[in-house]
């Protein structure tokens, strides 16, 4: 739980490091925060998986993981009439990426699950190498895409903080596994936590000064 | 999970299509102002703009390339027509960034629909 919290708070601090009260709109601040709470969901999932991984626990929060992400995904593409223009050709690179992440998350969850894990792989420490390689693709693209959009994030030292927290998670796996054994929130207390956070974002940036 | 990911791809796919049932008047995306590819409309008021100088928008009053209206070379002149997006992008809705960070009203820094509608939607 409190790796949980740890994840989430850093990423939703670093945005409010500078300019904590500039918003766009709750409609806007909103998609936006449920997407950095998928981003933190993927931060403590990779955390979480460096040392013998309860392995349910995992895959049951990659779904929410997922399940949070697409809410991000469709919150802007079927609220605003004109956001689908960022999934077509011509779209912004970081816009890209993000779609990359998604679609990333949605084959690495694909090829983990029996019987497509089976087929996909040949042994078990083959898969673990790939997931592990997907993950941080993941990560990497959807920190690009967070990043260079540009608007939560408008300092260079946001930006860099930002990368550092995603590098640290994706290769600071060697540290993580000197830690003992962390246990795996179920989705009930990811999603609780993801309200009270995007909730927090919204009202913060959209408070009549 | 295959049947997750099928369904989440065909819904996007079909919102690309066919544009989304929830989110109300969608721009109409065509050659607008003589453009040499199909863009967006775009709203754009001089009277909320009063308290600028002319200049930030008007380069050619200082530099004296260009004349006439913005679109008159930036989405004709296949020359500056591929920074169409990225220029108006810093322009307008960065200028628009900027003021939300100094707590000041100064228009949409985000949402498109608030500028992509276009001026002459019905």
């Amino acid at each position: 739980m409190k790796i949980l919290i740890a994840s989430f708070a850093v990423v939703f601090l670093i945005t409010f490091l500078a300019t904590p009260t500039m918003g766009a709109g709750w409609f806007w601040d909103g998609g936006n925060a449920i997407g950095f709470s998928a981003f933190a969901g993927l931060i403590y999932l990779t955390i979480t998986s460096a040392k013998r991984v309860d392995v349910r626990a995992h895959l049951l929060l990659g779904y929410g993981v997922l399940f949070v992400a697409a809410a991000h995904v469709f919150w802007f593409l079927l609220g605003d009439a004109a956001a689908v223009e960022f999934v077509k050709v011509g779209a912004p690179d970081y816009m890209w990426l993000g779609i990359v992440s998604f679609l990333l998350l949605c084959v690495l969850m694909t090829i983990a699950v029996v019987p497509d894990r089976v087929r996909v792989h040949k042994n078990y420490a083959m898969f673990r190498y790939w997931h592990q390689v997907l993950a941080v693709a993941a990560i990497a693209s959807a920190t690009y895409h967070i990043v260079v959009s540009n608007f939560y994030l408008g300092r260079w030292y946001q930006g860099l903080l930002f990368v550092a927290v995603a590098g640290a998670a994706a290769f600071g796996r060697p540290y993580w596994i000197t830690l003992k054994r962390l246990e795996i929130v179920p989705n009930s207390i990811f999603l609780l936590v993801s309200v009270i956070f995007c909730t927090l974002f919204v009202v913060v940036r959209n408070f009549p000064v | 999970m295959k049947t997750v990911t099928a369904i989440l791809v065909v819904i996007v796919l079909l919102v690309v299509v066919f544009g989304s049932p929830f989110a109300g008047d969608a721009p109409i995306h065509d050659y607008h102002y003589g453009s040499l590819e199909p863009i967006l409309p775009m709203s754009f008021a001089h009277v909320d703009h009063m308290q600028e100088n002319c200049v930030v928008c008007h380069h050619n009053y200082a530099d004296n390339t260009g004349g006439g209206l913005c679109m008159t070379c930036h989405v004709t002149d296949p020359a500056i027509w591929p920074l169409f997006e990225q220029q108006y992008h810093a322009l307008c809705r960065d200028c628009h960034a900027e003021k939300a960070a100094q707590g000041v009203d100064g228009g949409p820094p985000r949402e498109c629909m608030a500028c992509h509608l276009g001026d002459d939607f019905p």
